[in-house]
């Protein structure tokens, strides 16, 4: 399979000269099993090109089929969708994956393409589209895909997902904050929690149990994309935003045994020149600490072949 | 009257080398007054770097106050607001001004964007500055910290966007973003008396003519489109505005090139054309 990066931005896009290299589009990465139909993972701008491009296929012809999985619903990983062109080709198959929510998922899909925010409603976007609810631990087969997927630490709960096809394993952790200082669920966090109180026994419980699965998902992966949107001084200032930082990601990739360990949902005032000392120095981390995996950090474009190819 | 260009793309953030020069953020421009009061046109994402800006005076001591226009509430119009950071400052105090014929329609509308499922803040009530949402009425002049503002509705594809006429000491600034003409006959005679003598107009210049063929029914204009409103209205400069996302700078270069052209041969010789990028500045 090949793993392509086409959004690599937390938050919000960030056009500008600072970001000409990573890039500054939202989240969105590809994964293509050999010969197989692409699996995309969530949907901010970077679906944009993304689509573009596979109207040099099937798509063209409305007789592509495609499979997005969205890891939550926050902006920066949907708000591409009302520009991904395949949607507006009669014959295109769409398969949308993401959490179950209160409301039918195609609810909350169709909130974005509805006036007065957007011209073309979700029902007059030609393809055919079908919303298949996900739940925390399932596993379910795409193509020969098998995807699995596990609950992060996230305001309003973001989930996690493993991909295995071509014997390789791709697993993607975006976005989540580490699993010490706060648990992120449906309630908003005003200010920052005080990190000096020890957590009440059952909430570090919970978090650790979802550490667990997250280090479970990871486990041998040859890939493993994370969100490392803060450094460790501004995860301190702001532990409630529900992002993590390098240390973090390297610690969970040392106990995983992954071959190869992603940072991705860069800050969107990090500019290049910061991501490339932020990559050089977790380079030496990595290097003096010994570990087995590679460190690399996500830009738009960025091209990883797994497994078979 | 000072205007800053934050945005000047449309419908959805366009990164990449190829934009540098004129920008890749959504719709954002900012004016100030000749007596220092601000106002913000539109909340695309150039909105973030405005209020990052903003942050270094008297927003950063929750001592800032603006008024905030909205043509519109597409995306592209709005999705700046969450990260603009002098919301989060107890103490400033925003007015806003926008469509939907009432106040608590607009403020719905912008609450909506806040939704759980797609905003981490959840709802507007988590702002800690004052926003204050009113309806504007399309023909009544009403106050923006010292500036005359007056609105009119043009055809935006199914739907409507607010054109803003600003008028501080006999001088006139017209933002018209969005504007799509019913007809290939161009500009109406309202539209024209609406832009009337500006000392700048802002038009939308979304597409090349040929682009626009295809898609007229998304409701925007070509240069074209511009260089005849500006031309009947005898505007001193025009703006072009709003390029299309797949537009690279020398496509825009290109679409600038060919209004001064399109001015020229409607007797615009004299109008002054401006290209907006994101940056820039311009006084009147």
């Amino acid at each position: 399979m090949k793993v392509r990066f086409w959004g690599v931005r937390g938050s919000i896009p960030v056009p500008g000269r600072a970001t000409n290299r990573y890039g500054g589009n939202t989240s969105c990465v590809e994964v293509r099993p050999k010969g197989g139909d692409p699996i995309i993972i969530d949907a901010g701008t970077g679906i944009r090109r993304l689509g573009k491009s596979l109207m040099e296929e099937a798509f063209r012809d409305g007789k592509g089929t495609a499979s997005i999985l969205i890891s939550h619903t926050h902006w920066d990983h949907v708000q591409g969708l009302p520009f991904f062109s395949p949607m507006y080709r009669a014959g295109n198959q769409v398969h949308i994956f993401a959490q179950q929510r209160d409301t039918h998922l195609e609810a909350v899909f169709s909130a974005q393409n509805r006036a007065p925010y957007f011209p073309v409603p979700l029902s007059a976007m030609q393809a055919d589209m079908s919303f298949h609810e996900v739940v925390e631990g399932e596993s379910f087969r795409i193509g020969r895909a098998k995807v699995t997927c596990t609950r992060l630490n996230h305001p309003w709960i973001a989930i996690a997902y493993r991909i295995e096809v071509d014997r390789a394993v791709v697993v993607y952790c975006a976005d989540t904050a580490p699993f010490t200082d706060v648990l992120l669920g449906r309630e908003f966090v005003h200010q920052a929690p005080s990190l000096d109180q020890p957590l009440p026994p059952a909430v570090a419980a919970e978090l650790a149990q979802m550490r667990a699965g997250v280090v479970a998902l990871a486990k041998d992966a040859d890939l493993l994309i994370y969100d490392t949107q803060f450094t460790k001084a501004e995860h301190l200032a702001r532990p409630h935003w529900g992002h993590s930082h390098p240390d973090d990601a390297i610690a969970i990739a040392r106990e995983a045994n992954v071959k190869r360990l992603c940072l991705y949902h860069h800050a969107p005032l990090r500019s290049d020149d910061e991501n490339d000392k932020i990559l050089a120095t977790y380079r030496e981390v990595v290097r003096a600490q010994h570990d087995k995996f590679d460190l690399v950090s996500a830009y738009e474009g960025l091209e990883i072949p797994l497994g078979d190819e | 009257m000072k205007i800053r260009f934050w945005g000047v793309r449309g419908s959805i953030p366009s990164p990449g080398p190829d934009t540098n020069r004129y920008g890749g953020n959504t719709s954002c421009v900012a004016v100030e007054s000749a007596a220092g009061a601000l106002v913000i046109i539109d909340m695309g994402t150039g909105l973030m770097h405005l209020g990052n800006a903003l942050m270094a005076g008297a927003f950063g001591k929750g001592k800032g106050k603006a008024t905030i226009l909205l043509s519109h509430t597409h995306w592209d119009h709005i999705q700046g607001l969450g990260f603009f950071a002098p919301v989060f400052v107890c103490g400033n105090e925003f007015t806003v001004w926008g469509p939907g014929g009432s106040p608590e329609v607009l403020e719905d509308i912008l609450e909506g964007q806040m939704d759980p499922n797609f905003s981490p803040l959840q709802t507007l009530k988590n702002f800690s500055a004052t926003f204050d949402v009113r309806a504007t009425q399309c023909g009544v002049p009403f106050d923006a910290g010292g500036l005359r503002v007056t609105a009119r509705e043009h055809p935006h594809g199914a739907t409507t966007a607010l054109a803003f006429r600003i008028e501080e000491n006999g001088r006139s600034f017209v933002y018209a973003s969005d504007v799509g003409q019913p007809t290939e006959s161009g500009p109406t005679p309202e539209a024209i008396a609406f832009f009337k003598n500006a000392d700048v107009l802002l038009h939308d210049t979304t597409y090349h003519p040929e682009d626009q063929a295809t898609r007229r029914n998304r409701g925007f204009s070509s240069y074209e489109d511009a260089a005849a409103a500006a031309a009947a209205a005898k505007v001193k400069r025009l703006v072009t505005f709003h390029y299309d996302q797949d537009y690279t700078d020398d496509d825009v270069d290109a679409v600038i090139a060919s209004c001064r052209k399109a001015l020229d041969a409607r007797g615009g010789k004299a109008i002054e054309l401006v290209p907006a990028r994101e940056g820039d500045t311009l006084e009147i």
